[in-house]
């Protein structure tokens, strides 16, 4: 009895480890240039502000705020990501793990709030998931010519 | 009946899948690169496809035959997967030429060891397989490989292992062991004909099919995006040549 329960609770740690895992090395992909920019400039995000703050200064974080703000961006994204350079307007399958995965650790975030415990790493793996996001669109909006506008305008029209 | 659909539904998705990645390495030439996986991919698609259905269409999902095939084949691939892991291990040693004998001795006494005691407690309990026996054959041998493929993924970190397929691929047989595992112990921990070791079985029905299908994406992404690792070979015409050059100099 003793070692089931064990092998129960260790095999459950290790399947979210490995399902942790494998998000992070998705997240760990390459792209041959910084897309992102161009997305968040035309899209005035604001994640890379946060990410900027919370590398610049260790005081408390304002929590209110960056909750917010790392919301919008996520919705604002994931329509980018159907709708931008997108034929067929559906996520691919490592985009949705990758935005079940945004969505476990905004839920972990909250909670590490409600116990008083420091957020800092979960809002910093927050804004690695949606610089991939805005990484993934910009490259997308970049291989699709588009008439005479540039990925910036274009995005301003959809 | 629509535990037996969805779950019937997921186990032709899983195969479908399994065909797909079957296929596909193969057509690219990957299978040479990946042997082993590729091995494993074949038996998979073969026992689970082909053997597994023929017996579910003759004999019955109820009948003797068919928990026989299903529980015995089960053993098998997840054996299967272990000679996989080790395989793993060797490619994550390419630059670690002194851990690599140490690590194959390790690995032959740990694979006859789970391969003994796994034939030894399989036929002293042939005629008990229906009983609770099954789940906890099942759980030691899943978490066995959890725990082999855990060491592996630790001992990749500690090396710097740059391989990031290889990292992926590992990552996709935690999901399949570790889901499993987890799985079986409850079922095991539950008593027999209650509520709560229902849930377990239903729950089984799904996760089992699920993780599978968790580690053939992950296997997907790791060989179709994941940066193949760089072979840069000295021609062995060069290496007399320019050992004599030294030696003259």
């Amino acid at each position: 009895m003793f070692v089931a329960s064990l092998i129960l609770i260790l095999s459950t740690a290790l399947f979210l480890f490995y399902l942790q895992a494998t998000c992070q090395r998705i997240l760990r992909r390459q792209f041959d240039q910084e897309y992102f920019r161009s997305i968040v400039n035309a899209n005035r995000l604001e994640f890379p502000s946060i990410r900027k703050a919370l590398e610049e200064y260790d005081g408390p974080t304002d929590y209110a705020r960056f909750r917010m703000t790392l919301k919008c961006d996520f919705l604002a994204l994931t329509y980018l990501l159907k709708n931008a350079g997108n034929a067929d307007r559906r996520y691919t399958r490592d985009e949705r793990l990758l935005m079940l995965y945004f969505r476990a650790v905004y839920l972990l975030m909250v909670a590490r709030h409600g116990l008083r415990l420091r957020e800092r790493n979960a809002i910093v793996n927050l804004t690695a998931i949606l610089e991939y996001f805005a990484n993934v669109v910009g490259q997308r909006v970049n291989l699709v010519r588009f008439g005479n506008l540039a990925p910036s305008n274009y995005l301003l029209n959809l | 009946m629509l535990e037996s659909f969805l779950s019937f539904d997921l186990y032709l998705l899983v195969d479908v899948f399994a065909f797909a990645l079957v296929v596909f390495l193969a057509c690219k030439g990957s299978w040479k690169r990946l042997p082993a996986l590729w091995a494993y991919l074949f038996a998979f698609l073969v026992i689970d496809g082909v053997a597994r259905r023929y017996v579910l269409y003759h004999y019955g999902i109820k009948s003797n035959a068919y928990i026989y095939c299903y529980w015995l084949t089960d053993a098998a691939l997840a054996l299967g997967l272990f000679l996989l892991i080790c395989t793993f291990f060797q490619r994550a040693c390419a630059n670690e030429r002194k851990l690599w004998p140490f690590l194959r001795l390790f690995l032959a006494f740990v694979f006859v060891l789970v391969l003994g005691m796994s034939a030894h407690t399989l036929s002293r309990n042939y005629e008990n397989l229906f009983s609770r026996f099954i789940y906890e054959f099942n759980q030691n041998l899943y978490f066995t490989c959890l725990v082999l493929n855990t060491l592996l993924f630790i001992m990749m970190q500690q090396i710097e292992n740059a391989d990031d397929e290889l990292q992926m691929l590992v990552c996709g047989l935690g999901l399949q062991f570790a889901g499993p595992a987890a799985n079986f112990a409850l079922m095991f921990l539950t008593p027999d004909n209650t509520t709560a070791h229902g849930y377990a079985k239903l729950l089984f029905a799904f996760a089992s099919p699920l993780c599978t299908l968790g580690m053939l994406l992950t296997w997907f992404y790791a060989v179709v995006k994941m940066p193949k690792p760089a072979t840069a070979r000295a021609s062995k015409k060069l290496v007399p040549v320019m050992a004599t050059s030294h030696r003259s100099a």
